[in-house]
């Protein structure tokens, strides 16, 4: 459940509002989250203007032209923007909803354009704005070249535009009114589903709150303001939702301010398509989910009717399903339930996700970073505005964010009497976040006095709950002055919250969370850390705390960088989209709604991203391509430096370790898996046995010939990069001990292997292996081939022809014939995994060493040792080359294709059996170089690894030659 | 309710904690010890609207606030209890409430395996995070729900019990289990039914008995002194002394 809290709060506190940008909000971010815009639209164009509203205002500002809308502002947006444009004079304009634009005729250095809206030719009244820019000529054209150019895009969707205009209140409001002029019987049908409210009243005494009067004045400010989409922002708006928006405007106008309308505007099917898809299906957010439908506001009478509980199901799991990264958290039910009081499902599904991902990013989601960031923010602010109420909190040891954290969770629709909650929403929706915080300082400095005598969590929490039980008597009961003593309670908060805070602004809030993001989030990730950590199986006891903290490290690094380079990735395939259709809705309509999701677990590749960072082997020895051109601009992403090795070896680690298969490795997989490696370290039976493993395939206890080739292969991988530099000291070179072990380990494996005895009938027993064609004996080095045939009698086991395999006790004692593998067994293979930094590592051969061996880079540190390095590398790489070019010519004698080493082949440039032979010369070219650089080896040394090339190109054996040579 | 215990019992009060995995029972476990109430199905974790006894001082989302006073023979001790929600994500603000505890219910379900799992990993947490004397009782509730044969013998054959019937017994975590565990850590121990109100009341005046005097003048500061642990899992309701009269215990 944790395990994504890192890279999830990294990615959200790096970012303001919109999503997968990099560590600053860039420009367009800004820009979408001021005028509440959808993410793929960006600023195109702007320019100084007057507007002349069609109320005849004028106002002077800037206006902006993105791909879809056509915004105006009296303040241009910036990082440090004091509110969103919602909070200000201004418009936001869907290019849809643009029915014609005029140029004036005018004065020569005059230019002005008039747009009609949707809403202006239908109504009675000629309705337009006047735009009179003010600047260059040139960018006055080309301004309006480019509104041309976006309003013919647009067109194509106004049909989506008249479907969601049909579903707004306001369009049935003024109908009605203006039904007796024109076709007054289409007026007649029902009004739109403006939430529960229609069918089960809405909370509150409608009487009380002037319900109608306040319709009255909507209806006038909409006629003449436009209305949903087309609507103008003048100072009698805010006024107007500040005294509290009518029962059935609230939704719209919450849609409206929110900048949820045009989400859904974009994306007509989205929440039908969802509900469809994912009928029945099931999930632990719909369990939890349909455990809490029955506590979600059961005061109101809505849910305690089956009506309303199904709207509140379908909606969060809706959401559910298209962001599943948050998926369903409580609170959740609390804030949908008092949506859907005033908002049909669809809007409230849009309104809920901009919530989310918006306006309090972070609340819900499995860490709930953006809860306590804001807690964060709310004491640090509280200990600014009211220094002594904090110190009396400190000293009564009384932690506020119990009391406040609800507040903000459920946007004080949990904590006050309905309709003062939605007040509140009201003007959150409006003016954004900073508003809660506002109105937190307010509870506290209203019940300052009072609270200075709280001594404990009981006492305070009491107080507050008092406090909102009295929000609608009278502040001021005793005045003489009769309007006072009309003031409630809740109307002193609003002017206390907005005026006496009136400092707290959209760039404090965003200031303090920057300045808390970090501890909030190293004690989050602490905190998960740890839960992570002891959520371990039993096998982790055999790690240290230490190892297990660097390999939990090392897991989200891997899931984290491999996260980075998905989303680089995507979002260059979103750009090639882009350029190559302007389409608005491209993508938008690629579900717009869900983030990237957050891996809990590893795929092969991440594992091998991971393995590179834990041991050396798992670093490819090809450096990486050259960069592309800038593929990763968008984000700060940079590839990580070393590539990580890819290898059969590899593959078969990750399946070991995937031991639910479910073709994906969970954190406690690897710690498992790492557990069985180097928590076994000096458990050499248990290693030879977990090699062995590795390679019976089919668990029958065998390995065949095949399999062993392969063993060796991941011998020589594992430790190519293991081995120490040779010393000037040591007398034998310990990469050419390792490899004549490797060698030796083959042979005696091809000499001790037990005969299958074929039987065609027995399904165990592999196919025989074709016959390789004969390849032209190398020049030397080979008994004489008339030889061959005989030796190859005489020893039947070593007949490619004849299957053969080992068992555990021979691979055992095959091992254990020679002290080189012995050692390694034993804790090399273990000491190869770069676990806690302070662990001095014996070398795989536990030849004495400097401990940094395992980063010792192949190009050399000693200049004069060079190049016997290069040699010896050369003899490591070509060898297991060499076997990998064998199996090869093998499974092609089968007719079975294998891809991966098909690419080798090409990787060569010559055709394959050419390549075969280049190879051999090559690897006989420097083996001979190797006997005369290293010619304290004598020639048996020499022989041996020669041979044993012969024997991995062949897949025959010509050991009789060397019989002699003996057993250690 | 205050002072109807009688004369002058020194009184303090005691924060006190619940964890647990969601839907074990937590809530009704404190409803049933505040309010001796239980409402079937109603029940489970936050916002819980549905219950808000005149007790229930204030539901919250994230956690609810309740208290209760507990008269023990010697003293008064009111119960200042953070009831937090289960939901796994609210498992990261849980800091914030057992912050200062000194003493936290850590609850299983006991035909659940996997809440047991997830009780080990909190008390791991407390253990580790709380404060240093912090009284950690275990409690496997839903004690209802285990054949009548068996409340104190421990079951031993947890598979064989599982192809019983499910109306018979349900249970999956045996006593001996648990109780071992609890003795490993030096936790209280108590299997309880919220339903029933088998031993709810038992296991809050143990509580109350195992926080030591000394932390309990300056309320928050943990003592140091062990606060009753060790040993406490199995001698806990030979403490409490009276096991047997739960009502008089907690008088309210």
């Amino acid at each position: 459940m944790f395990s994504s809290l890192i890279q999830k709060a990294a990615t959200y506190l790096t970012e303001a509002p919109a999503p997968s940008s990099a560590n600053r909000p860039n420009k367009a971010a800004i820009f979408r989250s001021y005028f509440r815009l959808p993410d793929n639209q960006t600023p195109l164009q702007e320019i100084t203007c007057e507007l002349t509203a069609p109320t005849g205002d004028h106002y002077v500002g800037k206006l902006y032209l993105s791909e879809a809308f056509l915004c105006f502002t009296l303040y241009p947006p910036s990082s440090s923007s004091a509110a969103p444009a919602t909070a200000g004079v201004g418009f936001t304009l869907p290019l849809c909803a643009v029915r014609r634009v005029e140029r004036l005729h005018s004065r020569s250095y005059m230019f002005a354009l008039a747009i009609t809206t949707w809403h202006g030719a239908a109504s009675t009244k000629e309705e337009r704005l006047t735009l009179q820019f003010t600047g260059m000529r040139s960018s006055c054209e080309s301004f309006c070249d480019r509104l041309k150019r976006a309003l013919r895009i647009q067109m194509s969707e106004v049909k989506n535009m008249k479907l969601l205009t049909e579903t707004c209140y306001s369009e049935y409001l003024l109908g009605t009114t203006s039904e007796s002029k024109a076709d007054g019987k289409k007026r007649e049908k029902d009004p739109p589903d403006a939430g529960l409210g229609m069918l089960f009243r809405y909370p509150g005494d409608s009487r009380k709150l002037r319900d109608r009067s306040k319709m009255r004045l909507w209806a006038e400010y909409l006629r003449e303001n436009g209305r949903n989409v087309t609507l103008i922002r003048q100072p009698t708006f805010h006024k107007l939702v500040r005294v509290g928006l009518p029962n059935r405007l609230r939704g719209e106008i919450w849609e409206l301010t929110s900048g949820s309308m045009y989400l859904r505007m974009f994306n007509p099917r989205l929440y039908q398509d969802t509900i469809k898809e994912f009928e029945g299906r099931h999930s632990l957010s719909i369990d939890e989910i349909e455990k809490d439908l029955n506590r979600s506001l059961p005061e109101y009478r809505g849910y305690q009717h089956e009506e309303g509980i199904a709207r509140l199901r379908r909606v969060l799991g809706a959401y559910s399903w298209v962001n599943e990264d948050v998926g369903y958290c409580q609170a959740m039910n609390i804030v949908t339930a008092a949506l859907l009081i005033y908002m049909s499902e669809e809007q409230a599904f849009f309104l809920l996700s901009t919530l989310c991902d918006r306006l309090i990013p972070g609340y819900y989601s499995t860490t709930m970073y953006g809860t306590l960031l804001d807690q964060r923010v709310f004491e640090s602010l509280v200990e600014k505005t009211m220094p002594i109420l904090w110190e009396h909190l400190n000293k009564a040891d009384v932690q506020l964010s119990v009391v406040s954290l609800p507040w903000f969770l459920s946007l004080y629709i949990n904590s006050m009497p309905l309709v003062f909650a939605f007040r509140v929403l009201d003007v959150f929706f409006l003016e954004g976040p900073k508003v809660l915080f506002q109105i937190g300082l307010a509870i506290l400095r209203i019940n300052g006095e009072e609270l200075l005598d709280a001594t404990d969590d009981g006492a305070f929490i009491s107080i507050l709950k008092s406090y909102f039980s009295r929000l609608d008597e009278s502040a001021h009961p005793r005045s003489e002055n009769e309007k006072l003593r009309a003031v409630t309670r809740f109307q002193e908060l609003m002017v206390v919250a907005f005026k006496e805070f009136s400092q707290i602004t959209a760039s404090t809030v965003s200031e303090e969370r920057i300045k808390h993001k970090e501890a909030v989030m190293s004690s989050i990730s602490s905190f998960a850390k740890r839960t992570q950590l002891r959520n371990l199986g039993p096998e982790a006891k055999r790690l240290d705390a230490a190892d297990l903290s660097i390999i939990y490290d090392r897991f989200h690094a891997a899931l984290y960088e491999r996260q980075l380079r998905d989303a680089a990735e995507q979002e260059k395939r979103k750009k090639q989209v882009k350029s190559s259709s302007a389409s608005t809705k491209s993508n938008i309509s690629s579900n717009p709604l869900s983030t990237s999701s957050n891996p809990t677990t590893m795929d092969y590749n991440t594992f091998r991203d991971f393995l590179s960072t834990i041991a050396a082997w798992g670093v490819a020895d090809t450096p990486p391509p050259p960069p592309q051109t800038n593929p990763y601009t968008s984000t700060a992403y940079q590839p990580p430096p070393q590539e990580p090795a890819d290898h059969d070896f590899i593959h078969r680690l990750f399946r070991r370790f995937d031991s639910d298969l479910s073709n994906a490795l969970s954190l406690p997989n690897v710690v498992s898996g790492l557990a069985g490696i180097v928590g076994h370290r000096k458990d050499l039976m248990h290693t030879i046995t977990y090699w062995f493993e590795l390679y019976d395939d089919d668990g029958d206890g065998r390995i065949d010939r095949e399999g062993i080739l392969r063993i060796s292969e991941a011998l020589l991988f594992v430790t190519r990069r293991s081995l120490p530099p040779p010393s000037p000291t040591a007398e034998i070179d310990p990469s050419s001990i390792f490899l004549a072990a490797v060698s030796g380990f083959i042979r005696r494996c091809f000499e001790y292997a037990d005969e299958h005895v074929y039987s065609p009938t027995d399904p165990l027993s592999p196919p025989p292996l074709i016959d390789l064609p004969d390849l032209p004996s190398p020049p030397s080095a080979m008994s004489p081939s008339g030889e061959k045939k005989n030796l190859r009698d005489s020893n039947p086991v070593l007949d490619p022809k004849r299957p053969l395999f080992v068992t555990l006790p021979t691979f055992r004692m095959v091992v254990l014939a020679d002290e080189t593998l012995e050692r390694f067994f034993e804790s090399g293979w273990a000491d190869t995994f770069i676990l806690s930094k302070n662990r001095n590592p014996n070398n795989v051969l536990s030849a004495p060493m400097d401990s940094g061996l395992h980063a010792f880079p192949f190009s050399g540190q000693v200049p004069s040792l060079k190049g016997i390095r290069g040699v010896l590398d050369g003899i490591v790489d070509e060898a297991t080359r060499v076997a990998a070019e064998v199996r090869r010519r093998m499974e092609e004698n089968q007719a079975a294709e294998i891809q991966e080493e098909e690419e080798e082949g090409e990787k060569e440039g010559v055709g394959a059996e050419e390549g075969d032979r280049e190879l051999l010369k090559g690897a006989e070219a420097e083996t001979v170089e190797m006997g005369r650089v290293r010619s304290e080896e004598g020639e048996e040394g020499e022989r041996r690894r020669r041979s044993l090339k012969v024997v991995e190109e062949r897949g025959e054996v010509e050991w009789g030659v060397e019989e002699g040579e003996g057993k250690s | 309710m205050a002072d109807n215990a009688g004369a002058p019992k020194p009184s303090s009060s005691v924060k006190l904690v619940l964890l647990g995995e969601a839907a074990v029972g937590k809530s009704s476990l404190v409803l049933r010890f505040v309010n001796d109430d239980f409402q079937e199905n109603k029940e489970p974790t936050i916002g819980a609207w549905s219950h808000r006894p005149s007790n229930f001082t204030l539901t919250l989302i994230s956690a609810a606030f309740l208290t209760q006073k507990c008269n023990l023979p010697t003293r008064t001790i009111k119960f200042e209890i953070w009831d937090t929600a289960g939901q796994e994500r609210f498992a990261s603000l849980a800091p914030m409430y057992y912050r200062n505890a000194q003493s936290a219910l850590v609850v299983y379900d006991i035909t659940k395996p996997s809440s047991l799992t997830k009780a080990k990993h909190w008390v791991a947490e407390l253990q580790r995070q709380a404060s240093p004397g912090i009284v950690i009782a275990l409690v496997g509730n839903k004690l209802d729900l285990a054949g009548p044969a068996n409340e104190e013998s421990g079951v031993t054959d947890t598979e064989e019990e599982e192809t019983q019937g499910d109306e018979e017994n349900r249970r999956a975590i045996s006593t001996q289990e648990a109780k071992a565990y609890a003795e490993e850590e030096g936790l209280l121990f108590y299997e309880t039914s919220a339903k029933t109100g088998e031993n709810v009341q038992t296991v809050f005046e143990a509580i109350a008995n195992a926080i030591p005097e000394s932390t309990l003048k300056p309320r928050g500061a943990g003592g140091l002194g062990g606060a009753g642990r060790g040993g406490a899992g199995e001698q806990a309701p030979v403490n409490v002394g009276d096991a047997s009269r739960p009502k008089e215990g907690c008088a309210c």
